[in-house]
C-alpha cells in the first residue's frame, strides 16, 4: 500500500526509514527529505494561530508517481508516508488510519525503558509491524 | 460565442422591433440586485439580453426535458399599442389570452405584458376615461401578477417625457429576468441531476451531459458567479476522472472511444486564447483527444480562477492536473510518441508560470510557493527531452533523434493567436514594462531549445536557477538543494565541475547537519567525482577519505575510494608545497573518520616535572582497512581556574557571579588584559586571545568548500604524541607519552592525527576528560629516628630524596652537630672493636653522595651519641643537627631530642645525731647494667661509710625499676656546721647498655648536703601508756630538747592529726621559747577515734618569728625545719587503742 514509511525526529534526523522497493530507496529518501520543508511550513503556519489540535498534515506534495503525506506528533516527531499515485482507491481516511496505527506503534516502541530518545528505532517488533502496515495487512 | 439571455416578443412585433435596440442597449447599463434562493447571498449583477420572436419550438424542447439553459427563453413579452378599451375588448384581449394559455401549457410563468401609450390620443379627447386599457389588462390577466403588466410611453415619439417611464420598464425587465433565472436554474439543476443518475444506463453519453452542465457553468459565469461556475467544471472533472479510472469495470461506456484518439497533437494549455470556445466547438463537432479535452477543462477552470483573482489556485491545481492526466492516458492506453507527454507537461508548466509572474500582492508569496515545484517540473521535463533528443552535454543528436525533434515540434503545434486585449481587460495583473519585449510562449521556447544543444543548455540552466531561487524565496531550502544536486550533475556533464562543487557542498552540509547519512554518502560520491575532474587533489583526498569511512556505502565502493585516498595521499605533499596558501587548508574533521572512545592518563603516581606523561587513547577507526598515522597528538592546556582567580581579584563592573559563571571548558585560550592609567587606576579590562600571531586560531567559515573543515585549532604547544601508529578498523589502543615540562593543572583539548601532510582535527572532545597535574618534586633530606636516649649509642637514618635536582659527581651532605652531640656513620657490627670505640664519633660528618642520580632515593644509616646530663635539668635534652645540602644554600636545622637513660636522686636520713645518705637510681627508657657505685667526698673531716653489700654481678635495671644505695656520713666532732655549712658529695656509677655489655661508661652526679646537723629532738608520750580507750581523752606529753646550739629561740609546734584517727581536744599548736632552757615540755589532750594500733600523731616543728617588732612586718612567719635538723624519736611508735566499755564510763 505504501512505498515508504519514515519516522523523523524533532531535529529532522531520520530515526526510522523503510522502503518497499530497494531500488527506489535513494529517490524515496530524497522525497522524504524534501517533505520536511512542507512539514515545517505547515507547523510554522500553526505557530501564529492558536495551537492546532490536528496532527494529520494531509498531502504534503505530489510527484508524478508518488504522493507524500505527513503527520506530526505533539513532541514534534514527524511521520512521512509515501504512497503510489496510481493507487486511486486509497482514500484519505485510509491514510489517516495508517498514521494512527503508526503512532500507536511508535508510542509502544519508545515505551521501552532502554530506548534513548533521539536514537534510531531498532526495535524488531516495530519493524515487523511497520512492514505489515506498509503492505496493507495491518 | 456570445452568451446572452433570450427574450421573446409577441403581439405587435413591428412596434417591439422599433423599441428593441433601445431596450437591449439599456439593460447592461446598470446592475440589478439579485435575491437568490436557498439563503444564498444577494448579488448585484449586470445583465445582457437578446430578443427573438416568440416560437413554440423552444417551448416544445422545454416540455420534453431536452432543453438547454443557454437556448431557453427566460422572458416572454407581449407588446401592444392599443389605447382604446373597445378595441382591446374586441381583439387584443383574445390574443393575449391565447398567448398566455400557450405559455401556461408549457409550464412557463415568466411573461410580461407591455402597453405602449401615446399621449396625443389623450390630448385629442378632452374627457378622462373611467378606466384605461392598462387597468383592463391588469384586471383580466394580472390578478396575482400586477408587476408583470406595465405601460410605457413611446420613446420614439416623446424622447424627453418618456425617460422616467422607460427607465422603469428596463428595471422591471431586469428584475423579471433574474426572477426567471432563479426558477430556471433550479429546474435545470434538477434536470442535470436526473441525467447524472442515469450515467450507468447503456446509451448514456458523457459528452451530452458535459454540454448540459457546461451550459449551466456558462450561465453562472455570465451572471458574474465564477465560483459557482468553477464548481460545475470541477464536478465534470471529477466525473470524467472517475469514469476513466473505473473503465475496466464495465464496457457500457461507448462514448469513451471518442477520447481514444492517438495523441498526434500534444500542445499544452493556452490561457490567452482569442476564441475561448474554439475547443468547445471542436469537442461538439469533430471529437478531440483526451489531452485536448483535459486542456480545455483546465483552461476554463483557470479562466474562472483568474476572474476571481485567485492566481495561486491556478498554480496549485496545475501539478494535480498534469499528474492525473498522465494517469488517465496510461489507463486508457493511448498511443503517443515518446517524449510527447514531456512536451505537453513542459508547455503547460511554462504557461502557468508566465501567468504567475504577473501576480501582484498579496498573492505573490502564495503564488511562489506553488510556482517553485512547477519550475522544478519544467526543468525535469526539459532534461528528459534533452536525454531523448541527444541534447545533453557531451552528446550529439543522431539522425533518428533529429527526426524525433521534428516530430515533437510538429506535435507541439503553433501557438494560437493571442488576445492582446486580455491583459488590458484584467487590471489585477501587473503591467509589463514597455522596455521588456513580450515573452515567448512555452511552445516557442521548447521548440527553440530542442533545436540546438546551446539553446537547450541555456534554457535548462535558466529553469534550474529559477527553481532554486524560488524555492529559497519561499524558504524550502531542502527542495532548493535537491535542485542544486541536479544542477550540479548537469555542470559535471558540462565539464564545469568547479560550478557543481558549490551545490554539492551546500547539500552535503545540510544533510550532515541533520544526520541523513545515506544521502550524505551519495553526495560525497558526487563531490569526489567533481574534485577528481577539477584536479583539486587536496579536496579529492579529503573526500575519498570521508567516503571510505561511510558505513552506509557498499564495501567495494569504500575499498575503491580508500585505495584512491592512499594513492593521492602520497602525491599530496608535492601538491601542497606547490600551493602554500593558507586558504588551501589541509585539515579534516576527525569525527568523520575516527571516533574518540576514551582518554585516560595511566600514570600511577603524581606526575613530576621532567617526568613522562603516559596517556592511553582509545580510538575507533572507521576506515575499511588499516592505515598508518605518522603522528597522533593530543594537546592539553591549563585549566581556566587561574584566570578566574585573577578576574575575581579585579574590581570589575560585572558581578562576581557573572565572572564565576564563565565556562571552564572554553575552546579558546584567552587571557585577561588590564589597562591602567598613569596614576595606576584601572582604565579598562578586556579579554584577548592568547595565542601566537603566527598561528591562526579561528578561520572564516567559508560558504563553499571549507565549511566542512574544523573551525578552531587549539594551541598545540603542549601535547602528548605517538608516532607511526598503525590504525586498524575498529577499536585501537594508542599509548602516547610526552615529557612534563610545565607545572600546573592541565586539561586535554584537541586530538590531531596526521597522515602524510593531511591533519585530522577533532572538534570538542566528546566527553570531559580528567585533568591531571604536573608538580615539581624538590630534593629533600630528612633524619629519621625513634625515641633517642642520651648516654648510649642511638641509630638514626639519613634519607635523601633526589627529586628533580641534578646532582654533581662530588655531591655530599654535611651534618654538623651541636655541643656534646657526636655522630658517625653506622659501623658493621662484625667489627666489634671499631663498634665499641667511642673515639670514632665526631661533631661534624660529611656524607658523600656517590653517583647520586635524579629522582633517586637513598637511605644512609648513622649513629649518634651524647652524654647524659649530670643534673635533672629538663625532661628532654635538646640537640640539633644542621644539614648542608648541595641543592640549598642555607643550612637546614633539624631538632633532635634525647631522653636521659636514668636519673639519680638522694635523700638525707637522721637517727639521733647519726646521718645517713640514700641514693636512688631510677631506670628510664634504656635497658642498662650498673656496677661500681661510689660516693666520694673531697672535704677533709668528712668520712663516708659504704653500707651496701659487696656484689660481684652487675645490677640490671630497666624502665620503672629503682636501685637504692645507702651510705653513712660521719663528720668529725670538731667540725661544726658553722665551719662546714655545705658538704659536697659526688656519686659515681658505671653503666653499660645491653647491646654493648663490654663498653662501660661513667655516670656522675653531684649532691649538696646542707642543714645536716641535728638541732632539736622531739619525744612524745601518751598516758595511759598501754591502754587507751576509744573516745577517751588521753594526755600526750611532748618534750622538745635542744641537742645542738643554734640561734633559733622561738619554736612553734603543730599537731598534724588525721581526722579519722585522732582528735585534738584543746590547743593543737603553740609557741615555746627555748632561749634559756635546753628542753621544754608541753601537755596536750588527744582522743583516739578508731580502735587498733594507731600511729602516734604527727608533730611538726617550725621556726617562729614574731611579727610585732616593726611596723613594716606586721605578720608572723613560720618556716618548717629541714628534715636534717629535727629528730622525732617516737615517729613510728604505735598506740594500741581498745574499745571503750559502757560500764566504765
Amino acid at each position: 500500500m505504501a512505498f515508504c514509511i519514515a519516522v523523523i525526529g524533532k531535529d529532522n534526523a531520520p530515526l526510522y526509514l523503510t522502503t518497499s522497493d530497494m531500488e527506489q530507496e535513494l529517490e524515496l529518501q530524497y522525497h522524504v527529505n524534501a517533505a520536511l520543508d512542507v512539514v515545517e511550513e505547515k507547523c510554522l503556519i500553526g505557530k501564529g494561530a492558536p495551537e492546532s489540535k490536528e496532527l494529520y498534515l494531509g498531502l504534503l506534495y505530489s510527484t508524478e508517481n508518488h504522493k507524500i503525506y505527513g503527520f506530526v506528533t505533539n513532541t514534534r516527531v514527524k511521520f512521512i508516508v509515501v504512497i503510489d499515485s496510481s493507487n486511486v482507491a486509497l482514500r484519505e481516511n485510509e491514510v489517516r488510519a495508517i498514521f494512527r496505527n503508526l503512532h500507536l506503534l511508535y508510542t509502544d516502541a519508545i515505551c521501552n525503558p532502554f530506548y534513548i530518545p533521539g536514537e534510531s528505532l531498532t526495535s524488531k517488533k516495530f519493524d515487523r509491524a511497520v512492514q505489515k502496515l506498509m503492505s496493507g495487512t495491518a | 460565442m456570445q452568451i446572452k439571455p433570450i427574450i421573446t416578443y409577441s403581439g405587435s412585433c413591428p412596434l417591439f422591433r422599433s423599441l428593441e435596440s433601445q431596450i437591449l442597449n439599456a439593460i447592461p447599463l446598470d446592475t440589478c440586485e439579485w435575491r437568490r434562493t436557498f439563503q444564498r447571498p444577494t448579488k448585484h449583477v449586470r445583465l445582457e439580453a437578446q430578443a427573438q420572436q416568440f416560437n413554440v419550438a423552444a417551448l416544445e424542447k422545454y416540455k420534453q426535458g431536452d432543453w438547454s439553459i443557454l437556448e431557453h427563453p427566460i422572458l416572454h413579452i407581449f407588446v401592444t399599442e392599443c389605447n382604446d378599451v373597445d378595441t382591446y375588448k374586441a381583439t387584443i384581449r383574445e390574443a393575449i389570452d391565447i398567448w398566455l394559455k400557450t405559455l401556461t401549457s408549457y409550464g412557463v410563468s415568466d411573461w410580461m405584458i407591455l402597453l405602449v401609450e401615446t399621449l396625443d390620443m389623450r390630448k385629442t379627447k378632452n374627457f378622462m376615461p373611467r378606466t384605461t386599457v392598462l387597468d383592463k389588462i391588469r384586471l383580466d390577466f394580472g390578478t396575482k401578477n400586477d408587476d408583470r403588466c406595465i405601460s410605457v410611453l413611446n420613446p420614439a415619439k416623446f424622447e424627453q417625457k418618456s425617460t422616467e417611464s422607460f427607465r422603469c420598464l428596463v428595471q422591471r425587465i431586469r428584475f423579471l429576468m433574474l426572477t426567471s433565472y432563479n426558477r430556471n436554474i433550479v429546474k435545470y439543476e434538477e434536470l442535470i441531476r436526473s441525467k447524472r443518475e442515469k450515467r450507468n444506463i447503456e446509451g448514456w453519453d458523457f459528452r451530452q451531459y458535459f454540454f448540459m452542465q457546461e451550459d449551466l457553468a456558462l450561465i453562472f459565469e455570465k451572471l458574474e458567479l465564477p465560483t459557482e461556475a468553477l464548481i460545475q467544471y470541477d464536478e465534470l472533472d471529477a466525473m470524467f476522472s472517475q469514469f476513466i479510472t473505473h473503465t475496466g469495470l464495465n464496457e457500457k461506456q461507448q462514448w469513451l472511444n471518442h477520447f481514444r484518439k492517438p495523441l498526434d497533437a500534444f500542445h499544452g494549455i493556452c490561457l490567452t486564447r482569442a476564441d475561448k470556445f474554439e475547443m468547445r466547438n471542436k469537442i461538439r463537432d469533430e471529437g478531440v483527444s483526451l489531452l485536448e479535452f483535459r486542456n480545455y477543462l483546465f483552461e476554463r477552470q483557470a479562466y474562472l480562477l483568474l476572474t476571481c483573482n485567485d492566481i495561486p489556485e491556478i498554480a496549485k491545481r496545475l501539478l494535480n492536473f498534469l499528474f492525473s492526466t498522465l494517469r488517465e492516458v496510461e489507463l486508457i492506453k493511448l498511443e503517443c510518441q515518446e517524449g510527447a507527454l514531456c512536451c505537453w507537461e513542459f508547455v503547460c508548466a511554462l504557461e502557468v508560470l508566465q501567468l504567475c509572474e504577473q501576480a501582484m500582492e498579496p498573492n505573490e508569496l502564495t503564488c511562489f510557493q506553488h510556482c517553485a515545484p512547477i519550475w522544478n517540473l519544467a526543468k525535469d521535463k526539459l532534461y528528459e527531452l534533452g536525454k531523448l533528443c541527444g541534447l545533453l552535454p557531451g552528446c550529439t543528436p543522431t539522425s533518428e533523434q533529429l527526426h524525433i525533434v521534428v516530430q515533437l515540434s510538429s506535435g507541439i503545434g503553433d501557438a494560437p493567436s493571442e488576445q492582446h486585449q486580455f491583459l488590458q481587460a484584467t487590471p489585477q495583473l501587473r503591467d509589463r514594462s514597455p522596455n521588456r519585449k513580450p515573452k515567448k510562449s512555452g511552445a516557442e521556447q521548447l521548440k527553440e531549445a530542442l533545436g540546438s544543444n546551446q539553446a537547450f543548455q541555456k534554457l535548462y540552466l535558466e529553469l534550474a536557477e529559477l527553481a532554486i531561487s524560488t524555492y529559497k524565496h519561499v524558504t524550502r531550502l531542502r527542495s532548493a538543494r535537491l535542485v542544486g544536486l541536479d544542477l550540479g550533475n548537469f555542470y559535471c556533464a558540462l565539464n564545469e565541475p568547479h560550478k557543481a562543487v558549490g551545490f554539492f557542498t551546500d547539500l552535503l552540509r545540510e544533510l550532515k547537519a541533520e544526520n541523513w547519512h545515506m544521502l550524505s554518502s551519495q553526495t560525497l560520491l558526487e563531490l569526489a567525482n567533481c574534485y577528481r575532474k577539477m584536479g583539486d587533489s587536496l579536496a579529492y583526498t579529503k573526500t575519498c577519505s570521508s567516503i571510505s569511512c561511510c558505513a552506509e556505502l557498499e564495501t567495494l565502493v569504500r575499498t575503491f575510494y580508500f585505495d584512491e585516498f592512499l594513492k593521492s595521499l602520497k602525491t599530496l605533499k608535492t601538491t601542497l608545497s606547490a600551493q602554500p596558501s593558507i586558504e588551501n587548508a589541509n585539515y579534516c574533521v576527525l569525527e568523520d573518520h575516527f571516533r574518540i572512545l576514551d582518554i585516560e592518563v595511566v600514570n600511577q603516581k603524581p606526575i613530576i616535572q621532567d617526568d613522562y606523561i603516559l596517556v592511553q587513547l582509545k580510538v575507533e577507526s572507521l576506515y575499511p582497512r588499516g592505515v598508518v598515522a605518522e603522528n597522533v597528538k593530543l594537546c592539553y592546556e591549563l585549566e581556566a581556574s587561574s584566570l578566574e582567580l585573577a578576574m575575581e581579584n579585579v574590581s570589575l563592573t560585572a558581578s562576581p557571579s557573572t565572572v564565576k559563571a564563565k565556562d571552564t571548558s572554553s575552546r579558546l585560550k584567552v587571557s585577561l588584559q588590564l589597562v591602567y592609567k598613569q596614576d595606576n587606576r584601572l582604565h579598562s579590562a578586556a579579554v584577548a586571545c592568547d595565542l601566537p600571531k603566527s598561528k591562526q586560531p579561528v578561520r572564516r567559515t567559508s560558504s563553499t568548500k571549507r565549511k566542512l573543515s574544523p573551525s578552531v585549532q587549539a594551541d598545540f604547544t603542549n601535547f602528548v604524541q605517538a608516532e607511526n601508529i598503525a590504525l586498524q578498523p575498529g577499536v585501537n589502543l594508542i599509548e602516547m607519552k610526552a615529557k612534563a615540562t610545565r607545572v600546573g593543572c592541565w586539561q586535554f583539548k584537541q586530538l590531531c592525527i596526521s597522515m602524510s601532510s593531511l591533519e585530522f582535527l577533532s572538534e570538542q572532545l566528546p566527553f570531559m576528560p580528567a585533568t591531571f597535574e604536573i608538580s615539581t618534586k624538590p630534593a629533600s633530606a630528612t633524619l629519621e629516628f625513634k625515641t633517642l636516649i642520651a648516654g648510649i649509642v642511638q641509630p638514626i637514618s639519613l634519607n635523601v630524596s633526589g627529586g628533580s635536582f641534578i646532582f654533581p659527581p662530588d655531591a655530599k651532605i654535611t651534618l654538623r652537630c651541636s655541643k656534646n652531640l657526636r655522630i658517625r656513620q653506622a659501623r658493621n657490627t662484625d667489627d666489634e672493636a671499631a663498634y665499641n670505640d667511642d673515639q670514632s664519633f665526631e661533631s661534624t660528618l660529611q656524607v658523600p653522595l656517590v653517583q647520586f642520580k635524579s629522582f633517586e632515593e637513598r637511605r644512609i644509616p648513622l649513629e649518634v651519641l651524647t652524654d647524659m646530663p649530670g643534673r635533672k635539668v629538663s625532661k628532654h635534652h635538646e640537640h640539633h643537627i644542621a644539614l648542608n645540602c648541595p641543592w640549598s644554600r642555607t643550612e637546614l636545622p633539624i631538632a633532635v631530642d634525647f631522653q636521659p637513660a636514668m636519673e639519680a636522686t638522694c635523700r638525707l636520713h637522721t637517727c639521733g645525731t647519726q646521718k645517713f645518705l640514700q641514693v636512688i637510681m631510677k631506670g628510664m627508657e634504656a635497658h642498662l647494667l650498673l656496677q661500681h657505685a661510689q660516693v666520694k667526698c673531697d672535704v677533709p673531716g668528712v668520712q663516708l661509710l659504704d653500707l651496701n653489700p659487696e656484689s660481684q654481678q652487675p645490677i640490671e635495671i630497666y624502665k620503672s625499676l629503682t636501685v637504692t644505695y645507702l651510705y653513712e656520713i660521719q663528720v668529725e666532732p670538731l667540725k661544726t656546721e658553722h665551719e662546714l655549712p655545705v658538704v659536697k658529695v659526688h656519686f659515681v656509677i658505671k653503666y653499660a647498655s645491653l647491646s654493648q655489655p663490654d663498653v662501660w661508661r661513667t655516670y656522675g652526679c653531684a649532691f649538696d648536703l646542707v642543714d645536716y646537723t641535728t638541732l632539736f629532738k622531739l619525744q612524745a608520750q601518751l598516758e595511759p601508756n598501754e591502754l587507751c580507750r576509744l573516745r577517751t581523752v588521753c594526755n600526750m606529753n611532748l618534750k622538745i630538747t635542744k641537742v645542738h646550739e643554734n640561734p633559733y629561740t622561738d619554736l612553734m609546734y603543730e599537731v598534724l592529726n588525721d581526722q579519722n584517727l585522732w582528735a585534738v581536744c584543746g590547743r593543737s599548736a603553740g609557741v615555746v621559747s627555748m632561749k634559756d632552757v635546753d628542753s621544754h615540755s608541753i601537755s596536750l589532750d588527744v582522743m583516739p577515734l578508731s580502735t587498733g594500733f594507731l600511729p602516734m600523731p604527727s608533730i611538726r616543728l617550725s621556726k617562729y618569728t614574731a611579727g610585732g617588732k616593726s611596723k613594716t612586718d606586721g605578720h608572723s612567719k613560720v618556716h618548717p625545719f629541714p628534715p636534717g635538723q629535727v629528730y622525732n624519736s617516737t615517729k613510728s611508735m604505735q598506740i594500741h587503742v581498745i574499745a571503750s566499755v559502757a560500764g566504765d564510763q
